[in-house]
């Protein structure tokens, strides 16, 4: 039963993985942006779903606030910061982002106060018992039912609607995209919507996990969902969804049984090592 | 109106200047680093507000034998290569009489080190690495060594509570290593049976996995090292899986934010720390109201710490006098003080001889539980 709870955990873990990294692959395979400061809006996810639900008591309200708010500064990180740069090489794009994320942090501080922010009355900390002396709060469920879902969404949106279509499009070869009328700037706005309110859900997830909305707790998202798509292969998706739930698990057995050895880092990033040496080009190659 | 302006300009000058030079003659400048930005603003924040409320009780009542104590305050971000550089200003640019650390271990061990070399008083308030002092004979610290602690915690866990098959959960780092390391050692004599152990790093948030293999074990009692970012979360996650034994922590989680974080499932938490809320001692009980009236928010074991050294400062420079640092050092060496966090000694290394304080989260407030004040277990080092 322990076997079962802790893939449970696993899955927990990668579904959050998932949700951030998401973001971070769709504007890779857009603009080729490592685009650092997404941890940032994971962040400012998890301190909007705690204030909108100290304030209003509704996590619901919490979480599609999360989300919007979250979306629209996205949209707003893209059009004052990466878009005057896009001609540059990606390298400027880069340090842009890791500024952006430093001053975030202190933002954060500033606004919120150093120590943290926490939900007066933890919402969904109730739990079902399952056969066998198995125990699963309903946070958890949750978050893999919401991460299910958004994915399904998302994958229905992208194969099956115009807008999907182009968005594929503009991916795969922005240049043609624009010569058959697709407005790429529009893609490149949803894109960053999507992606950063995904990352949004993500942070009022893992509030909802520890309790504590934090100026750094972007800090290990940052890297690790770099890991992530690097393992997924660069910009495919699917790859992507696969690394997250692979790392997610692998962590949640490593720092049972190695984690007096190496720490919950340790244990992805040997993982990504391992994985990157038998397959150099990623688990996918981005399609 | 802009002659009338610039006379504005120079009045303002004029009138900062003279606000600014009497202050400073006839003080004695104290150095304090303290993070105030980056992941330990919080303890930092804690820090100043004890030290500065330390620095106002001495003056007001009367100073160091007439002189006003001042303090220079630099932000070291809790990083050494920040408090390096920081030490070597305060002492040569600022010209301090001895520092202060409000600080965590590694900013604190690499300022240690500068002052040692220029033969300046420092004193550590609450970093535990065992190094901090090691570093000579002008270094000093005012809180428990992780060791020490962790000794106590056996001899809580083990006679006081009577708790014999202990899961052990450590913070990877120097803090919870050798808090982990003095439970360790002191456990067999208490007969506890340390049936599992689990490390986590400082980054960690989430202890699904962890919460999910101790459920598993059913221990009697949990000792879990941390600070009250990782311990609240930590505390949330096992009371919600449904784990009900008591969770025993040490001074990191000692604050009004641990209570927060963890809401219902911080109550019947105990921990052993330096500040004792319930104190009848009128020292402790006008730092905890004071502190409450200059911050806004309770006392907590950083703040209580930091004023301690201050207070520890200020009493050695009314027996030597600011002049010379050699006697200045002797004087530290020689302290005996009542302070907020109890009675005030060093032994041959620099490091404190207290009683440790243990203490209970009762209807979301920190309360008195226990005092250990065994001075063979609780013997720091002596080299």
């Amino acid at each position: 039963m322990l076997f079962v709870d802790l893939l449970i955990q696993g899955i927990v873990q990668g579904a959050i993985y998932a949700l951030i990294a998401l973001g971070l692959t769709l504007i890779y395979g857009l603009l080729r942006i490592l685009h650092v400061a997404h941890a940032s809006l994971f962040t400012l996810g998890g301190y909007v779903g705690v204030i909108v639900t100290n304030q209003t008591g509704s996590l619901t309200l919490a979480l599609c606030a999360a989300m919007v708010l979250v979306g629209l500064l996205g949209m707003l990180i893209y059009r004052v910061a990466y878009r005057p740069l896009l001609d540059k090489p990606p390298l400027v794009a880069l340090i842009a982002s890791i500024g952006l994320f430093i001053a975030f942090e202190e933002v954060f501080r500033i606004v919120f106060g150093s120590y943290g922010i926490s939900f007066h009355n933890p919402p969904l900390r109730a739990q079902i018992e399952f056969g066998g002396g198995l125990l699963l709060s309903y946070s958890r469920i949750l978050i893999i039912v919401m991460a299910v879902s958004f994915l399904s969404v998302l994958a229905w949106l992208s194969s099956r609607t115009r807008t999907g279509v182009a968005w594929r499009a503009t991916v795969t070869d922005p240049q043609m995209a624009a010569s058959f009328g697709i407005n790429v700037e529009n893609v490149r706005y949803l894109n960053f919507f999507i992606g950063s309110a995904l990352a949004g859900a993500a942070g009022v997830m893992v509030v909802l996990l520890t309790n504590l909305a934090e100026p750094t707790m972007g800090a290990v998202a940052s890297y690790k969902a770099l890991a992530i798509i690097v393992l997924g292969g660069l910009g495919s998706v699917r790859g992507t969804l696969i690394a997250a739930l692979a790392i997610g698990i692998v962590e949640s057995f490593g720092t049972v049984y190695i984690g007096h050895i190496l720490d919950r880092d340790a244990i992805a990033f040997a993982f990504l090592i391992i994985a990157l040496m038998l397959r150099p080009q990623g688990l996918l190659r981005a399609g | 109106m802009s002659k009338l302006l610039k006379n504005f300009g120079v009045a303002g000058l004029v009138a900062l200047i003279s606000v600014a030079v009497p202050a400073s003659a006839g003080s004695i400048k104290i150095g304090l680093n303290v993070p105030l930005t980056g992941f330990a603003a919080a303890d930092g924040k804690s820090a100043l507000l004890g030290a500065e409320l330390a620095v106002e009780q001495v003056n007001a009542a009367g100073g160091i034998n007439g002189d006003n104590l001042e303090l220079v305050v630099y932000d070291d971000q809790a990083s050494p290569k920040e408090s390096a550089p920081l030490a070597a200003k305060l002492i040569t640019q600022d010209k301090v009489a001895a520092g202060i650390s409000g600080s965590y271990s590694g900013a604190t061990r690499a300022a240690a080190t500068i002052y040692q070399e220029n033969s300046t008083p420092y004193i550590a308030a609450y970093a535990v690495h065992p190094d901090i002092t090691r570093s000579g004979d002008y270094v000093f610290r005012t809180s428990f060594m992780g060791e020490v602690q962790g000794r106590a915690g056996a001899k809580l866990i083990g006679e006081i509570m009577g708790k014999k098959k202990v899961s052990v959960i450590t913070l990877a780092n120097d803090f919870g290593k050798s808090l982990a390391a003095g439970f360790k050692q002191a456990s067999a004599a208490y007969g506890i049976e340390i049936i599992s152990e689990y490390d986590y790093s400082i980054k960690d948030r989430e202890f699904g996995p962890i919460v999910s293999k101790v459920k598993s074990e059913s221990p009697d009692a949990i000792y879990a090292s941390g600070y009250f970012f990782t311990a609240g979360p930590l505390v949330s996650q096992l009371r919600a899986a449904g784990i009900d034994v008591p969770v025993i922590g040490q001074e990191g989680y000692d604050g009004e934010m641990f209570i927060k974080i963890a809401g219902e499932a911080a109550e019947g938490v105990i921990i052993t720390t330096s500040l004792d809320r319930d104190s009848t001692d009128p020292l402790a009980s006008a730092f905890i109201e004071g502190f409450q009236a200059k911050s806004g928010y309770p006392a907590d074991m950083v703040s209580a710490s930091t004023h301690t050294a201050v207070l520890v400062l200020a009493a050695a420079l009314k027996k030597s006098g600011a002049g010379d640092k050699a006697s200045l050092r002797d004087a530290i060496a020689a302290t005996s003080i009542n302070a907020a966090t109890g009675n005030i000694s060093f032994n041959k290394l620099g490091e404190v001889r207290k009683s440790v304080q243990v203490q209970i989260v009762r209807d979301g407030s920190w309360h008195h539980y226990a005092v250990i004040s065994d001075p063979v277990l609780l013997a720091p080092p002596e080299e």
